[in-house]
């Protein structure tokens, strides 16, 4: 049996104590454990992860006349390990005090962990897939896997989940239709038969095709304007569930569309269409709409004021991100899209964490309602603290180097205003992710807040550690980059060149571990000057007075309701709900149609069509 | 084998003489419809294995093809037999039934019977008849005024229908000279004018399509499923309307194979799964989603046969044998949830095992590997994306968005089931009418659906080779061997 067979019935046994027994404490230990065996099992595989072989399974299945086989190339194996991970990671949190607490509330904990260990199975599945088929059953499961998660909240967050499910569906079918039409054309499943084929068909065939599947995987990501689902089913979908679905799930589509479109269609088809001759080709509508992804989104985000929807928000635009390196197709851009998946699931997840860790003891997510926690959770703060920095795309944390590559390769390619798209969208980053920090640690503790204290380890474990990732990967990224020259080989994409601290191309070269010996001698030299001064008096927040008045917890100081009040005063005439308002017209469009169906049934005289198409035929006759 | 008019007779008989042998004893005419399906069950089932090298033709009484009644047995035939007698045996409910709606039953199982076996237009027609005389019988059970509302227009739509198909039976033996089936399938397309066979093929589709939901001519459905019992409906959405889709089948296949044919069902298969669809996303109570969603699923069958060849027939039967082993199983279900969806809300805290099996049922209806249903509708599309052609692209965006459509009014209802109910005074807590037996019938159909996406494989091929004997128009002609070229 090979390493790929073990990981995949590892993956499905899974769900075994978690639907068995994932109520209990232990049950939900033992899943956690069998996602750490996986992630060993990925280790294993670790050469798959630089390219340089694939994984195949020895247990193939055979569906009309068709072998469906199992395989696992590097592309695969590195969103594996970040699904692996991740669900590691959320399972952990959940397993402890969270999975307690979120069971006394009336909520099934052995319904989560089984969808849990669905969704992870699903992914790997998915990974795996060799051949359009297996790619589009695992397509489906993952959609199913993560409607099931997204369920298991309240009512609003079912309510998401199924309007999650209506786009999911219509993305999943418009690539069943796809795969119909390439089988047809092909009559074989497996990607390197499709290869051959399709650089013999004409360019028309070749873009209905790239049409169907880049909306279907486009709407898993989440790219405007297919993104009004997502931000609420994320964030209403419970704590940890919400920190897996945000880091990973959305990514699966651009897994398919590295796979489908990159690898076995190719981006050519999309250059060559040009919409404008000379000027502006289909590609670069695609990477405008990828760029309108960073910023709109992240605007949103910044005007929300729940601390899971702000992050879900965010969510959207990174994808953008991500979209936007992986189709600039060279070395330096797609590697920045590819290394963007992995520190954004590394910082998205961490956040996650650290925002359920608020709920769990603050018991609410409004960011209105919160404030000062960080004298009472202090390593939640510091979890929190890694993560924007990661998020807003700042050294030393990962998410910079990413962004960094993005950025450098769109000005090398010639694309200043897809640069300034993209600053502007950062910009939004870093101003919500400050309202995110400060509204729920910093400012004044609330009175209600004053018996709060830090998060069990079961719980803050889990978010040191990637934080610690988040950090490690942002000083020595040539640790991750070794992957994603794997995933850039395995989808025929000319791999970067890098070293440990960074990339070294004549395009460009940063060295991490300079940056960040660098910043870490300013701080020295800070702590230096602080520690040197005089001895630091240390006070409570309330030890103080305003007015010739003593405060008391009950008096408020410090706001932070409407925070970006002046802000919204110059942008807000901006968000018009462009979206929503198109949505309910589709939503209006298609009740007209269905009432005008039924006003079809109701109608009194049927037997009068026939007697029209009697007549009719008749008439032929004679 | 030669007995296998059995299949007609005894069911007939059985119902004339019911009424004689109840005022003999009630417990006779009780036990006795029962015993005497599962005894035709059992006496069909090993019959399967007769034909499985080939289908056998049967001269009644010896008289040869033109002139005698021949039937036509192949494995489609028995297998629809097979699961006609079971579908009835498990969802009829003999202790409920009075004595005449149990004639009718056998009337309506012996003359679906004659349809599936008969090699003879004419005669298929006849039990047709026949079979639409026992369902208005059986349909107008409940005597409400909706239900003579409703079956009084089913009945308006249904004889006007027969009688166009008898016109179109006419119109055949007026070009040919011959009604029966294999004598039919030996003409060339240059034997007879093509306009002539279109003609006949619309009227007659026109008569059969009514039981078979065909579009325009399923207007009767919602109100009738609405109205009659629930049993009833599931016993007319799952069976009967896949013997009436057999005639159309044996049309297309033996009489029919012209492209326009396959246009003009193309057409009404697109419109029909586009308005049953539609028209199930604005219902607001379950019997009625139920029956417009079945009349969807029709249209998807038929949009398989549209295909030309045996791929087509293949995804047409695929796609019915699915709706029929699941429509019932749902129909059950509307006997205690036949209302008004918002009063279905929270029954998941008290039926928990229903709602799950009915999400189970569902999930296979729309199509989610690896369950069968997924593998039906992979069938169509791969065989709709063969086709050249704006009208089968327009058939592979229908079949895209109703399944979108599908997919959001019933886990809208999977939301209504599953949502807490507020505790307001005026909210009294939602007690149904629980039926045990229902649950475990939901169970065997959910059983089998799981079983046989364990067994794809082995299910595909066997599929396969029913559709190839079934597909096989010079295999029929051999089989039946007429004496008389027309």
């Amino acid at each position: 049996m090979m390493v790929l067979d073990q990981l995949i019935i590892i993956a499905l046994l899974t769900l075994l104590p978690a639907a068995v027994a994932g109520r209990t404490r232990t049950g939900a230990w033992v899943a956690t454990g069998f996602y750490a065996l996986q992630l060993y099992l990925l280790i294993q595989m670790a050469g798959v992860g630089s390219g340089y072989m694939v994984a195949s399974s020895v247990m193939p299945i055979v569906v009309w006349q068709q072998t469906i086989e199992l395989q696992m190339s590097a592309i695969g194996w590195f969103f594996a390990v970040i699904t692996v991970g991740s669900a590691l990671a959320a399972s952990c949190f959940a397993s402890g005090s969270w999975g307690e607490h979120y069971r006394q509330r009336g909520n099934s904990l052995g319904a989560f962990h089984t969808a849990l260990a669905l969704n992870v199975a699903a992914m790997l599945l998915l990974l795996s897939a060799a051949d359009i088929l297996m790619l589009f059953i695992g397509w489906e499961l993952v959609s199913w896997a993560g409607f099931l998660l997204m369920f298991l909240g309240g009512r609003a967050a079912r309510e998401a989940a199924l309007h999650y499910l209506t786009y999911a569906i219509a993305g999943a079918m418009a690539i069943f239709v796809a795969v119909a039409l390439i089988y047809s054309h092909v009559g074989q499943f497996g990607f390197e038969a499709v290869l051959s084929s399709v650089t013999r068909w004409s360019l028309a065939q070749q873009l209905v095709v790239i049409g169907l599947l880049g909306f279907g995987f486009l709407i898993k990501m989440g790219i405007m304007p297919f993104h009004l689902w997502q931000a609420a089913a994320y964030a209403e979908a419970p704590g940890p569930g919400a920190a897996f679905l945000g880091a990973i799930s959305a990514r699966m589509g651009l897994f398919a569309l590295m796979v489908m479109v990159v690898q076995v269609v190719s981006l050519t088809p999309l250059i060559k269409t040009e919409l404008v001759t000379g000027l502006f080709s289909l590609r670069d509508g695609l990477l405008w709409m990828a760029a309108l992804t960073i910023i709109l989104p992240t605007y949103t985000a910044l005007k929300q004021n729940d601390a899971r929807w702000l992050l879900a928000w965010h969510g959207i635009g990174q994808g953008g991100y991500m979209l936007l390196g992986i189709l600039l197709a060279d070395s330096m851009g797609s590697a920045g899209g590819i290394l963007h998946i992995f520190n954004y699931a590394t910082y998205q997840l961490l956040l996650f964490l650290a925002v359920t860790a608020v709920v769990f003891r603050a018991g609410t997510a409004n960011l209105n309602q919160l404030g000062g926690l960080v004298t009472r959770m202090p390593l939640s703060f510091l979890a929190m603290l890694v993560g924007i920095i990661g998020l807003a795309g700042i050294p030393p944390m990962n998410g910079f180097v990413s962004k960094w590559l993005i950025y450098r390769s769109l000005i090398t390619e010639g694309m200043p205003l897809l640069f300034v798209a993209t600053v502007i969208g950062t910009l939004g980053t870093i101003l919500s992710v400050y309202k995110l920090i400060h509204n729920t640690f910093l400012g004044q503790l609330r009175a209600e807040h004053h018996e709060i204290r830090e998060v069990p380890i079961s719980m803050w474990l889990p978010m040191m550690l990637l934080a610690a990732v988040v950090f490690i990967t942002g000083f020595m990224p040539g640790l991750a980059l070794e992957w994603v020259a794997g995933v850039q080989v395995a989808v025929g994409l000319k791999p970067i060149t890098y070293t440990l601290g960074g990339v070294e191309t004549i395009n460009g070269s940063l060295n991490m571990i300079f940056v960040v010996s660098v910043l870490f001698f300013g701080f020295g030299v800070g702590a230096l000057l602080f520690y040197s001064g005089n001895r630091s008096h240390r006070v409570n927040q309330l030890d103080n007075y305003a007015g010739g008045h003593f405060l008391t917890s009950e008096t408020r100081y410090h706001y932070s309701a409407d925070f970006y009040a002046g802000l919204m005063h110059l942008i807000g005439g901006w968000y018009r709900g462009s979206f929503l308002w198109f949505e309910r017209g589709v939503v209006m469009t298609l009740s007209l149609f269905s009432n005008g169906a039924a006003l079809f049934y109701r109608s009194i005289h049927p037997s009068l069509y026939l007697l029209a198409t009697a007549v009719l035929v008749l008439y032929m006759v004679v | 084998m030669q007995q296998i008019a059995l299949l007609v007779a005894v069911p007939l008989l059985g119902a004339f003489l019911l009424p004689s042998l109840a005022r003999v004893h009630l417990l006779l005419a009780r036990w006795g419809v029962p015993l005497l399906l599962l005894g035709l069950l059992l006496w069909t089932v090993p019959l399967l294995q007769q034909v499985e090298s080939g289908a056998v033709a049967i001269a009644i009484g010896h008289f040869a093809a033109p002139l005698g009644i021949s039937f036509y047995v192949d494995q489609l035939a028995l297998w629809l037999v097979i699961l006609l007698l079971a579908v009835t045996l498990l969802i009829w409910p003999v202790f409920k039934s009075k004595v005449h709606q149990q004639s009718l039953l056998l009337i309506l199982i012996g003359s679906a019977c004659g349809i599936i076996l008969s090699g003879d237009i004419f005669n298929i027609y006849v039990f047709y008849e026949l079979l639409s005389v026992a369902s208005f019988g059986l349909v107008v059970e409940r005597r409400s005024g909706a239900a003579y509302a409703a079956t009084l227009r089913y009945l308006v739509v249904s004889s006007v229908g027969t009688v166009l198909a008898l016109a179109g039976i006419a119109l055949i033996y007026n070009a040919t000279g011959t009604l029966n089936l294999a004598d039919l399938a030996r003409l060339e397309s240059s034997d007879w004018d093509r306009t002539k066979a279109i003609a006949a093929f619309t009227l007659l589709i026109l008569g059969f399509g009514v039981k078979a939901e065909l579009f325009p001519l399923n207007q009767w459905v919602p109100e009738v499923y609405g109205a009659a019992s629930s049993r009833i409906a599931a016993l007319m959405a799952g069976v009967i309307s896949k013997v009436a889709l057999l005639i159309i089948i044996r049309l297309v296949v033996l009489l029919f194979p012209y492209p326009e044919v396959h246009q003009l069902l193309m057409v009404l298969a697109i419109a029909g799964v586009l308005f049953g669809e539609l028209a199930a996303w604005q219902s607001r109570d379950f019997t009625r989603l139920l029956a417009y969603s079945s009349m969807g699923q029709l249209g998807l069958v038929f949009m398989a046969l549209a295909i030309p060849g045996e791929a087509g027939v293949l995804a047409a039967v695929a796609l019915a044998l699915h709706h029929l082993l699941i429509k019932p199983a749902l129909f059950l279900l509307a006997e205690s949830w036949g209302r008004s969806l918002s009063q279905l809300r929270g029954l998941w805290y008290t039926q928990p095992l229903k709602v799950a099996l009915f999400i189970l049922l569902i999930l296979s209806l729309l199509g989610v590997p690896p369950l069968p249903g997924f593998w039906a509708k992979w069938l169509l599309l791969s065989g709709l994306a063969s086709l050249d052609g704006s009208l089968a692209a327009m058939a592979l965006a229908v079949v895209a968005v109703a399944t979108v459509v599908e997919v959001s009014y019933l886990f809208n209802l999977v939301r209504i089931l599953v949502d807490e109910r507020e505790q307001t005074v005026q909210d009294v807590p939602l007690t149904l009418p629980h039926s045990r037996v229902t649950g475990v019938l939901l169970s065997l159909a959910a059983l089998i659906l799981v079983a046989a996406s364990f067994n794809i494989a082995a299910v595909g091929q066997h599929l396969q080779q029913i559709v190839q004997q079934a597909g096989d128009r010079q295999h029929y002609i051999a089989v039946v061997k007429p004496e008389i070229k027309p």
